[in-house]
């Protein structure tokens, strides 16, 4: 008895100290694991060496085309071409597969030149076809891409030439570069297994070797890819869900490099001699308070506008996102042709103003607010909004959701009444965000909003001839006005991506799409 | 514990009930083991945790949801002794709060849990074909690891207090259910029961009268054991994002979020950690002194 009772006691001990060790263990852990994995020289790049990157969410593959997960944007910026590239900076073409461009006077159609010397990993050779094929896939409906309108408003094929294709428009489209920048080239023989997840084959600097779902991704050189031969030997994403575990295995060496770090995170890393933190200015994307408008009190435009006012958006930026923002009432950066600094101030943060409005209303129930779970960021501000919509008499309550069921409600519409996410898209042509993103297209978005101006406003400046012209600002103006005006998503703040990495990842960058581009990356010394 | 034919079959007048007989011989050995040794520290222990709950709104300096302006993930000071969190929350008043949730997990959702479970395993163990029923079902839910039940729990109905407290008392309804059983599969075939049931006693009579008050001083241990791991199921509920929903405190929630600052404010966790393994540590040396106790 004796004895069992001695057991039992150094159970007890032990349940009791196991807490407090678990958080010993995670901040002293460190392993070895990352010592034998690169190679290199002491000055410029080196060959060799796998690159480790851990993603917070795992691919999906029948939404592969949606760019909503982290990993999906790895494998996707690794494994496939686009036809133009988009500086970070700017809306500037710039040749990738195609090597140069002709617009018609009247808009209604391109020819583009393609590159002749691009095979696919599949060793086919890539022809006009192959963008043909692409441009379908995306007008594919099934694939939820958020562009399908665009890529269903190119009507007409010209493949005459293997290394030209003249696309032919239903109407012109001010955003068809946004839709080339962003439109991966897929090989067609291989779609049935994309679809499974099982093969990637395209013609970008890596191959895909396979998916292990929930765990990672690996993906070896293409050593026959057309342009400079990439330095890394390969690239394995692994799949860790939770941002403090991304961190941990970055500290302890088990991964090279992360993107799901919150912004409280990267700014301690960043103080860190032993880690580099990556900001991509031109990488935009907008947190933002959707309201779904088939909530009745929702429906009510008086208490979206208490919504914008009380929300203290200096705070969230300041706090959450460590200064790495800019709060913002409408969601264009300062280079879009629709950015518009006076509409920025329009709904300031005035909890007075809120609360007057909120008391005309007279009693509200209490309103749903949904945001992704796991999320330091999302989180933080979550309870932040929910504490300033309290303060001036709208009770919340917080809903966190699990990622992939959060987009899919997104996507299909069933929100029923506020949620807190992070939208792209505003630093392409501007029609772009209007005709095509989930949470703003005219034609179905996420709120159940549906006006005849706005959508008017949307349709005209997306068939303007192009993405700057006095015609396609105008609309914009009104976009704003309709934006501003109905406040069936309220903006909180603009970010910018970054990324923590060791300081041995080299010349890495980031793609407008919100791909990291691993093409010239090296591991030094 | 046994009683002979004689005790029951005996007049009223002429000595005092058996239960009389088994309360006055139970009760000072349990009062007597919680008032020495480990029993004590057990009671101090927890009675401490659960003082501070109940008083956390007269001991708290703050509101456990008040976002005070400026005071971002400060650290221990006069004005906040244990800091403030990553919204500007006093850590010690949501710590005091937060303990208010597990106490309303171990003292309701334990209870809850036993009390159901006590009462399927003890009519359901009376006639085989509800027996063999309730047992598979005991089965197929103890076949669930508690985190793989409150994930697949969560799916349906989302996180929160609620999905906790039902986890909780998924669990602990076979556990208390089989422990009963084991007792009345032992005390029925007692000769006083068959006493009992010879001289007319129904059935529903004999799990009342004698089997259950027989059964119950392994129940009792059962139930300080099981609070203590529902201490562990909230904790690690909240701290995999299952378990009460922000901005509402828990313990678990509070590690959570320590664990996620601890390169920033390593201090965040302590006080929730040190209630977790008072609360923890109190209710198993508790458990373990009614143990000895029981076998004395």
């Amino acid at each position: 008895m004796r004895a069992s009772s001695r057991l039992t006691i150094t159970r007890s001990l032990a349940l009791a100290v196991a807490g407090a060790l678990t958080l010993g263990v995670l901040t002293a852990c460190s392993s070895a694991v990352g010592e034998a994995h690169r190679g290199g020289s002491e000055s410029g790049p080196s060959d060799g060496g796998l690159l480790r990157i851990g993603s917070t969410s795992d691919i999906v593959p029948a939404t592969i085309f949606t760019n909503s997960s982290d990993a999906t944007n790895t494998l996707i910026g690794a494994v496939y071409d686009s036809l133009i590239d988009y500086p970070l900076d700017s809306l500037e073409p710039q040749p990738r597969l195609a090597t140069s461009w002709e617009q018609a006077d009247d808009g209604l159609s391109l020819t583009l030149q393609l590159r002749d010397d691009v095979k696919f990993h599949s060793g086919r050779d890539f022809t006009s076809k192959d963008v043909e094929f692409s441009i379908k896939t995306w007008a594919d409906p099934t694939w939820t891409v958020q562009l399908q309108r665009t890529a269903a408003a190119i009507t007409g094929f010209d493949t005459t030439d293997p290394h030209a294709i003249t696309l032919t428009f239903d109407h012109p489209l001010s955003n068809v570069f946004d839709l080339l920048d962003m439109l991966p080239i897929i090989d067609s023989e291989s779609i049935d297994e994309l679809k499974q997840g099982k093969a990637y084959v395209g013609t970008g600097p890596f191959v895909f070797e396979s998916w292990t779902p929930s765990s990672k991704l690996e993906f070896t050189r293409n050593d026959d890819y057309w342009g400079d031969e990439p330095h890394l030997d390969g690239i394995e994403v692994d799949i860790v869900s939770d941002p403090q575990a991304q961190v941990s295995q970055l500290r302890s060496g088990q991964l090279d490099l992360i993107t799901g770090a919150s912004n409280r995170d990267l700014e301690t890393l960043g103080k860190d001699s032993k880690f580099s933190v990556t900001g991509f200015d031109g990488a935009a994307q907008q947190i933002y308070v959707g309201a779904d408008l088939t909530n009745p009190n929702l429906d009510d435009l008086e208490l979206r506008k208490a919504i914008a006012y009380a929300v203290d958006r200096e705070r969230i930026v300041d706090e959450v996102f460590r200064g790495v923002g800019t709060p913002i009432n409408l969601p264009w950066p300062d280079y879009s042709p629709a950015y518009d600094a006076a509409g920025n101030e329009t709904y300031p943060y005035d909890p007075d103003q809120a609360k007057g409005i909120v008391t005309k209303l007279g009693d509200l129930p209490t309103l749903p607010l949904a945001y992704p779970a796991g999320n330091a960021n999302y989180e933080q501000v979550a309870q932040i909004v929910q504490a300033n919509l309290e303060a001036v008499g709208i009770k919340t309550e917080l809903q966190p959701t699990e990622y992939s069921q959060f987009i899919k409600q997104l996507i299909g519409g069933t929100m029923g009444g506020l949620w807190i996410l992070q939208h792209a898209y505003a630093h392409y042509t501007p029609s772009t965000l209007a005709v095509s993103a989930y949470p703003f297209n005219a034609d179905k978005n996420a709120s159940h909003f549906e006006s005849a101006e706005y959508k008017r406003h949307a349709e005209a400046a997306w068939g303007a001839p192009s993405g700057d012209s006095p015609e396609a600002i105008e609309n914009y103006q009104a976009l704003n006005k309709d934006l501003l005006d109905n406040l069936f998503l309220i903006e909180l703040a603009l970010l910018h991506f970054q990324v923590a990495s060791t300081p041995d990842v080299q010349d890495f960058t980031m793609s407008k799409r919100g791909e990291l581009d691993f093409r010239a990356t090296y591991l030094a010394d | 514990m046994s009683e002979s034919l004689i005790d029951v079959a005996a007049p009223e007048h002429a000595a005092p009930q058996p239960d009389e007989q088994f309360d006055q011989r139970r009760r000072p050995s349990i009062w007597s083991a919680l008032r020495r040794g480990k029993g004590l520290a057990g009671v101090l222990l927890v009675g401490a945790v659960v003082a501070l709950g109940l008083l956390a709104p007269l001991l708290a300096p703050h509101s456990p949801t008040e976002q005070i302006p400026g005071a971002n993930l400060v650290g221990p000071s006069g004005a906040h002794w244990l800091g403030t969190d990553e919204v500007n929350r006093d850590l010690l008043s949501r710590t005091l709060f937060g303990i208010r949730t597990d106490l309303v997990v171990v003292f309701l959702a334990v209870p809850i849990g036993a009390a159901i479970g006590i009462l399927v395993g003890l009519v359901s163990s009376w006639w085989t074909f509800t027996d063999v029923v309730a047992q598979r079902v005991f089965d197929l839910v103890l076949a669930f690891p508690t985190l793989i039940l409150a994930i697949a729990l969560t799916a349906f109905v989302g996180p929160g207090l609620r999905t906790v407290f039902f986890v909780i008392l998924a669990v602990e309804l076979p556990v208390f259910g089989r422990l009963t059983r084991t007792s009345v599969r032992t005390v029925r075939e007692m000769p006083y029961v068959e006493a009992a049931h010879v001289v007319g006693a129904g059935s529903w009579w004999q799990l009342r009268r004698h089997v259950l008050p027989n059964s119950m001083e392994p129940l009792l241990v059962q139930l300080a054991v099981s609070m203590s791991v529902a201490v562990f199921i909230e904790g690690a509920m909240s701290f995999l994002g299952l378990g009460v929903r922000p901005p509402a405190p828990s313990l678990g929630s509070l590690i959570r979020d320590g664990v996620r600052n601890m390169y920033d404010a390593p201090y965040f966790a302590v006080g929730p950690l040190a209630l977790v393994v008072a609360l923890v540590l109190g209710l198993l040396l508790v458990s373990q002194a009614l143990a000895e106790a029981r076998r004395a």
